[in-house]
């Protein structure tokens, strides 16, 4: 399980997310919902081990993440995968960009070998990357320059950047954002099947309808804030907290 | 028709060569792309690492030092010989290394002129790269120096204009080389720190004009096809 507790994160002197706690399981999909500009971004990169907060932990399997070492730390950190809402592809083929997390797993030695390779041909294509591009409908694309993509192609092999070196936990921000409604189905169907194979995933999203079709917990943060976090049916059907009840109703608009 | 070019073949290197003896004009060649080609391999192994720390970094006087680069992509050439003149004359502080009037001492002058370029344009190129991308490496699980190799494929095309761009600059350089390097030929008519832009300003000052317009010639040919890749390269980063 990766927490966060009681965290606290400031930007220029203006506090963003404010004594948060936070927890995402393997196997269960996490939605993190609230309006834009609310700091859901900021607790994606603290959960992803990206960003040390300013106070508060953060633990992955009962460990304390930022009193490791840096060595011990990135050993954590490779469990983790995360997706902006940008693609961020590389500039290089779709296949050296969804291989790019086990290469950089490799010993250097086998990473020199793999460079050379490719000058000369492929020395074949790993496994889990065909699977993971296999999941978001674009193993056709393999040997494609990455910049020639779609947008929402280019998501997709971002997601399956992500998963090709079977993180336990992959987080995503607003990964369906600048999508059309196909793109957007088949990346809810791939998070639907990350969670199946026991990862756990965070996405955060200000598009409610979507985290009520695949989380099972939903986070409402609102100013800085959790108001709620709780089952997605709880939250949704029969909230507690009486923003969270305005804000799920489409009352509360910031 | 048939043209027989045997007899032009033979005519190429009497052109090339005439006056001198042979293998003069190949020597200035050999010399003028030695010193440039290991002055711009320095400096751009000097700037690369530079140019990749200040871009991932903020510090204090960071705009400062930018424009001290930027200051030195101006600077006079014949200063920069005057001054590597004097710390490889036998009173300066590399006087013992007896470097005056030698290959050595025109590629240290060379560097000096070749980095501000190279460094500048790479830190342009480097910060040029998507921060997004690097935060990509970083999650995907990359230490710092996966982000740095990330960092230097994305900006490929950058760091070769810049490389090119250095190379161009020294290749075509005749102040400093001239100060430092003395524009000496050996006693058997080979070349020792003459090159092209020396002996065009030798052959020039004493009259030979149709030697220092062959010169000439090969010079530009070597500049022109250098820019030419540097354009064709720029063409190529602008695509992506």
């Amino acid at each position: 399980m990766v927490r966060l507790s009681n965290v606290t994160h400031a930007f220029g002197g203006e506090t963003v997310i404010e004594n948060l706690s936070l927890s995402v399981d393997p196997g269960e999909v996490v939605a993190i919902i609230g309006p834009s500009g609310v700091g859901k971004t900021t607790i994606l990169r603290i959960i992803a081990l990206f960003l040390e907060p300013n106070s508060g932990s953060v633990t992955l399997g009962g460990q304390g993440v930022w009193s490791l070492s840096e060595d011990e730390r990135l050993r954590l950190r490779r469990r983790i995968g995360m997706v902006f809402q940008e693609a961020s592809l590389f500039d290089a083929t779709v296949e050296r960009n969804v291989e790019y997390g086990l290469r950089v797993r490799e010993s250097w030695r086998d990473r020199l070998r793999d460079e050379l390779w490719s000058v000369v041909g492929s020395n074949g294509t790993p496994e889990s990357v065909t699977e993971a591009l296999d999941l978001v409908g674009l193993s056709d694309k393999l040997h494609q320059e990455a910049r020639s993509l779609s947008g929402g192609e280019a998501q997709r092999v971002s997601f399956a950047r992500a998963l090709a070196y079977e993180p336990d936990y992959l987080l995503l921000d607003e990964p369906t954002s600048d999508l059309d409604p196909r793109n957007t189905d088949l990346i809810e169907d791939a998070v639907l099947e990350a969670r199946d194979r026991d990862i756990g995933v965070g996405i955060a999203t200000h598009d409610m309808h979507q985290a009520e079709r695949i989380a099972d917990r939903v986070a409402v943060i609102l100013g800085g804030g959790i108001a709620e976090f709780g089952p997605a049916k709880q939250v949704f059907e029969n909230p507690a907290d009486e923003r969270t009840a305005k804000f799920v109703s489409g009352e509360l608009v910031y | 028709m048939n043209v027989p070019l045997e007899p032009v073949a033979q005519l190429l290197p009497a052109v090339v060569d005439f006056p001198f003896r042979e293998g003069y004009v190949r020597s200035i060649i050999y010399v003028s792309l030695y010193v440039s080609v290991v002055a711009v391999t320095l400096s751009t192994l000097f700037s690369l690492p530079i140019a990749i720390v200040m871009g991932f970094s903020d510090f204090r006087g960071k705009q400062f030092v930018k424009s001290i680069i930027n200051t030195g992509m101006g600077f006079p050439s014949v200063v920069v010989g005057l001054v590597v003149l004097f710390a490889v004359s036998n009173q300066g502080p590399l006087g013992s290394l007896e470097l005056i009037f030698t290959k050595e001492a025109m590629i240290m002058s060379q560097f000096v002129l070749a980095t501000p370029p190279i460094m500048a344009i790479t830190l342009a190129a480097i910060t040029g790269v998507s921060e997004n991308v690097r935060d990509a490496a970083h999650v995907l699980g990359g230490t710092r120096l996966d982000v740095a190799l990330v960092v230097i494929k994305e900006a490929r095309y950058g760091i070769a204009t810049a490389v090119l761009a250095g190379f161009g600059r020294a290749i075509s350089e005749v102040g400093s080389v001239l100060i430092v390097g003395g524009n000496i030929v050996s006693s058997d008519g080979i070349s020792s720190t003459r090159t092209l832009t020396t002996a065009i300003q030798l052959e020039a000052r004493q009259g030979q004009y149709d030697t220092a317009m062959v010169l000439g010639a090969v010079l530009v040919t070597i500049v022109l096809m250098v820019n030419a890749i540097v354009v064709r390269l720029g063409d190529e980063g602008a695509m992506r």
